[in-house]
């Protein structure tokens, strides 16, 4: 039976030398840095180059992280900053539901969906698409508060913000998220929410 | 900002003080508009917090330990700075120019109906500086510096492994 290590276990073990570990720590964390990622990449390709560059990135700091802190909460600060630095390289604009092309897009989408109906699967797409039509600083604060159930001094920890400024900023998310899915799904929306 | 629905997420979030979570529970037993409303708020966290995370491709773990392999191993920075040695070194200078200046200061004659200004020194150096002191001082010195070449050391090996 493989021995469950905590994530400062990990930190500590590979800072002795068994660099292996970090494969553990990987493991543990790739699938929260990969959706965040994806929330300012938009396609899985760049999302994933985003994720690598983070867990690279936070090898190479591992000395430098104060363990009295929480592992996740110093790794998303990183996905943040990398992802910004890739949307300014890329020069992504940032989805908004009134723009012409998202409109189009959209609505060849909830075509599809009135004549399907849908299932787990297809709500969770709506939900994660929702969430990709919102601005990255609230697609992330969402992601981080339901997804990786941080707090909000975590996540204020994590985007150097103040926690108020962040629960102003997810109350005024989840508004967006519920005027998206509003936009998205009609009157279906009362079934999925 | 404190409408009736930041009240409710506040309160779905645990944010509130006794007294106000008192006065929402009121609201929501009393007004079947903001039941409807709490109830809403309930389903929308339910339904984003059981939201599955993605999945990067099977190779993602593999891709980033072949990434790492080339990166030097990090290594803990134990190179913590004593605070003690700052302030201990910030109050030999501190002394020192204290010193100076008292000496300067006893050495100098004020006469100012005269604008009398003699800053003849007459004081036997030799006594003071004798090479016992110029030896302690000396060491000090060396000691310093060996703190500070140590410090900077460190910190540049540091740099190079991140």
């Amino acid at each position: 039976m493989e021995q469950k290590f905590t994530d400062l276990e990990l930190i500590q073990q590979v800072l002795n030398g068994e660099t292996g570990q970090y494969a553990l720590l990987v493991k543990q964390h790739q699938r929260f840095v990969f959706t965040l990622a994806l929330r300012f990449a938009k396609n899985r390709e760049d999302a994933e180059e985003i994720a690598q560059d983070c867990f690279v990135k936070a090898y190479r700091a591992l000395g430098t992280f104060k363990q009295t802190a929480k592992f996740s909460t110093w790794l998303y600060t990183i996905t943040y900053t990398t992802a910004m630095t890739f949307l300014r390289k890329k020069r992504l604009e940032t989805s908004s539901i009134n723009e012409d092309d998202t409109l189009i897009q959209l609505e060849n989408h909830i075509s599809g969906f009135n004549a399907n109906g849908y299932e787990k699967q297809n709500s969770h797409a709506f939900l994660n698409q929702a969430i990709t039509l919102l601005a990255p600083d609230d697609a992330t604060i969402i992601t981080m508060f339901y997804q990786g159930e941080q707090s909000l001094e975590e996540i204020g920890e994590a985007l150097h913000i103040e926690p108020n400024t962040v629960k102003v900023k997810l109350h005024r998310a989840r508004q967006r998220l519920k005027e998206k899915l509003q936009y998205l799904l009609k009157d279906e929306v009362k079934e999925l929410l | 900002m404190n409408t009736i629905e930041q009240q409710l997420w506040d309160y779905i979030d645990g944010n509130l003080d006794e007294n106000l979570k008192k006065s929402i529970e009121e609201k929501i037993d009393s007004d079947p508009q903001i039941k409807l409303q709490y109830e809403e708020f309930l389903k929308f966290n339910l339904t984003f917090s059981n939201l599955d995370l993605e999945e990067p491709s099977m190779s993602f773990t593999r891709k980033v330990m072949e990434d790492i392999a080339l990166v030097p191993a990090p290594v803990s920075l134990k190179t913590k700075v004593d605070t003690r040695i700052i302030y201990g070194i910030g109050g030999f200078f501190v002394l020192s120019i204290l010193a100076i200046l008292s000496f300067i200061a006893y050495n100098t004659k004020f006469t100012m109906p005269n604008f009398d200004f003699d800053l003849t020194f007459n004081f036997d150096t030799g006594k003071i500086i004798t090479p016992t002191t110029i030896n302690i001082f000396l060491f000090v010195d060396l000691i310093i510096g060996l703190v500070f070449m140590d410090y900077f050391l460190r910190k540049k090996t540091a740099q190079k492994q991140l």
